[in-house]
């Protein structure tokens, strides 16, 4: 387990008689950007402000590179917390300087990432305004750039695309794969699915404080039932029920959804299709990230029931 | 401190920048000071004004012979009254002179036995003046009646004199050392609460605006508090140097104090016991800060705290005027009232060298105290949003 970057092992935290996280364990390896799926008050803000350290969790540790995570590594770790706060009265050029400091940063080397940031952001004519008198899209912009403005280790987002315009989304995720590409762990939370399965190497799901699914896309969809799509315009109905393992799913017009166990060969139903006339569709039916996420819970759900 | 060597005290350092040059740096500091300035100034010249009222001015008028009194009567002005004298034409023009004010009073006739006329009031000195001198005419005609030359009688006369000898003579300063206590004790408790409640709301504020939040992911939150007491301390403390510098250089100048020292000793003195009483004071308030989450319950936490500072302040006045009473020293070597009593009564000059060393012991020792535990309930709050923490959870640390 003891790999590089971040590491997450067996966190559980309590308020009081409420289990918020419980026995919690995920890794983000330099690279990757990892995505915190669930629904609110799963669990996803507490995980991350244990890892910041803002929180003491119970039980359960958080490794940096195989070892315990310092304070001087936490120091280094750009975050963004859910509810965004600067100051709202304080120039942001100086603000960012300032929370780079903060961070570590000798002066200089703050003023040139604020300059470089506020420049890619084009806020360089801002840099003297006070953060209240930008727009809220802006202001989003210098709170992501007040994550990054010290080169940090990792990026901790919490619910990063909340409340941004689709163009605003495009900006960010772009940042997050540069980041990551730079070589840092990047993990963020977020309720839009589409946007985590769009840019996630990897995808944590999160229900009641336990990590109900972990893994790639890849891997989350290959734990499904095979789907197929097959449209096949002059097959008599119940074609499909003489091959063996195959189930017809749901029928939209001429197009029939297929669900196959493990005993079934596409290859056959394949030919099975081209028998009856042509075909003019056929194809795995992928489950988005939506249909993943409903079906571990439903699962968690069940296996907690029985 | 010894958690925060090193680059620990570096981040303190910038924090502290921050609160001292955003506050420094804005309309409503500049414009405080200037009109606390002002109005010190102001006081103390209007003070020194008073001071010297008391010196009043008494015009005569003399018709005729009496004429020969004018001179050795101006001659008689001394301490509080000037007499002035100058000559009347006609006693008509006189007596006019008298009853529009112009002058206080009209002497006329022989110098032996002369007429005094008055509107209502005859200024008591101005009579026993002009008495005297009049005996003193009608003793030279007696003497050189009898044959003696008055000269060398007045020779032996003016020789002879008085040797005072002052038993208590600082008693004279009390009075301006008393004005001296009340001011400092006045501007120790403005500073301190209002010092103190900006800590307070500073912090509240941080909560709010949910910076704390990223704050908090880079710094410890002792460095954040320590920080935040030092900024805001600083700019309190380079307030009071103006508005102290202000007070002595306008006192100098006006001599409405006529010791120099007991000004410095008041200045410094004051100084010390801001720096002390802010850290003191400042910790407890930056506790009760941290315990709520919006502006509007600042006041009802940090009340209290207040009250004990304005309580402090109207104590002085008991103290003050019973300045050897043992509760009264008491109160004043304790921590929570010391800042404001111990300054004062450094001011007054009725605080003894012990006391004063005792007090800033026992400060010293609150200080740490308070520190350890501001400290511990200021991390287990900051973080809480919502509803007001409870003493006994910002203690413990668990909801």
């Amino acid at each position: 387990m003891a790999g590089r970057g971040l590491g997450v092992q067996g966190i559980t935290k309590r308020y009081g008689a409420l289990e918020a996280v419980r026995d919690l364990s995920f890794d983000v390896r330099p690279g990757e950007v990892f995505g915190f799926v669930g629904s609110n008050g799963a669990g996803k803000t507490t995980t991350m402000r244990v890892v910041l350290g803002t929180l003491t969790s119970d039980a359960g540790r958080v490794l940096w590179d195989g070892s315990p995570i310092t304070f001087e590594v936490r120091r280094r770790i750009g975050y963004m917390p859910e509810e965004r706060g600067l100051y709202p009265k304080m120039r942001i050029g100086e603000q960012l300087v300032y929370l780079a400091q903060l961070h570590g940063a000798t002066q200089p080397a703050a003023a040139a990432a604020v300059a470089r940031w506020l420049e890619r952001f084009q806020l360089k004519d801002r840099a003297r305004d006070e953060l209240q008198k930008l727009s809220h899209g802006n202001q989003q912009r210098v709170q992501l750039a007040a994550a990054l403005v010290f080169e940090p280790l990792m990026l901790v987002l919490d619910e990063p695309f909340a409340g941004l315009d689709p163009e605003a989304v495009d900006s960010m995720s772009e940042v997050l794969h540069e980041q990551a590409q730079s070589g840092i762990p990047v993990i963020f939370s977020s309720h839009q699915l589409e946007i985590v399965e769009r840019i996630c190497d990897r995808v944590g799901i999160i229900q009641k404080g336990r990590l109900i699914a972990n893994g790639t896309i890849d891997e989350l969809r290959s734990h499904g039932p095979r789907q197929l799509w097959v449209d096949a315009p002059s097959a008599p109905p119940g074609w499909v029920a003489s091959i063996g393992g195959v189930r017809e799913v749901r029928v939209e017009g001429s197009r029939v959804l297929l669900e196959l166990d493990a005993s079934a060969d596409d290859q056959t139903i394949l030919r099975a299709a081209l028998a009856t006339g042509p075909v003019r569709e056929f194809r795995a039916n992928l489950p988005s990230l939506l249909d993943i996420f409903r079906e571990a819970m439903t699962e968690s759900t069940a296996a907690a029931v029985s | 401190m010894s958690r925060l060597g090193g680059d620990g005290l570096h981040t303190v350092f910038l924090i502290a920048r921050r609160e001292f040059i955003t506050r420094v740096r804005s309309r409503v500091y500049l414009v405080a000071t200037v009109v606390l300035m002002v109005l010190l100034a102001g006081f103390i010249v209007l003070q020194a004004e008073v001071l010297n009222k008391t010196t009043t001015t008494v015009t005569v008028g003399f018709v005729g012979a009496s004429q020969a009194l004018a001179k050795p009567l101006a001659a008689t002005s001394a301490g509080g009254v000037t007499i002035e004298t100058q000559l009347v034409q006609s006693m008509s023009s006189g007596e006019d002179q008298v009853r529009s004010g112009d002058l206080d009073a009209l002497v006329s006739g022989d110098p032996s036995g002369p007429k005094v006329e008055y509107k209502d009031q005859l200024d008591s000195t101005l009579a026993s003046n002009l008495t005297t001198l009049v005996q003193d005419v009608v003793f030279r005609q007696a003497l050189t009646a009898s044959g003696v030359d008055p000269a060398t009688i007045e020779a032996k006369v003016a020789a002879a004199g008085i040797h005072p000898v002052a038993l208590d003579p600082n008693a004279a300063q009390q009075s301006q050392r008393q004005v001296v206590g009340i001011f400092v004790a006045a501007l120790l408790y403005i500073a301190l609460a209002g010092y103190g409640s900006f800590v307070a709301t500073g912090i509240v504020q941080e909560k709010a605006n949910r910076i704390v939040e990223i704050l908090l992911s880079t710094v410890r939150p002792r460095q954040l508090l320590f920080g935040k007491v030092v900024g805001i301390g600083l700019v309190g403390f380079i307030q009071l140097v103006l508005v102290g510098a202000v007070g002595l250089v306008t006192v100098m100048q006006t001599r409405a104090i006529t010791v120099p020292a007991v000004g410095v000793t008041a200045v410094l003195g004051g100084l010390l016991w801001f720096v002390l009483g802010f850290v003191f004071y400042a910790l407890i308030y930056a506790a009760a800060g941290s315990m709520v989450s919006r502006q509007e319950d600042v006041a009802a936490v940090t009340a209290p705290i207040g009250i004990l500072i304005i309580a402090s302040y109207f104590v002085f006045f008991w103290v003050e005027a019973n300045p050897s009473n043992p509760i009264g020293i008491a109160l004043s070597l304790l921590p929570p009232f010391a800042p404001v009593l111990m300054s004062a009564r450094m001011a007054t000059g009725d605080a003894q060298a012990w006391q004063v060393g005792l007090s800033i012991l026992l400060m010293l020792a609150a200080i740490g105290g308070v520190n350890a535990l501001a400290a511990r309930i200021y991390s287990n709050s900051v973080l809480r949003v919502g509803s007001r923490v409870r003493l006994a959870e910002a203690w413990r640390g668990r909801a």
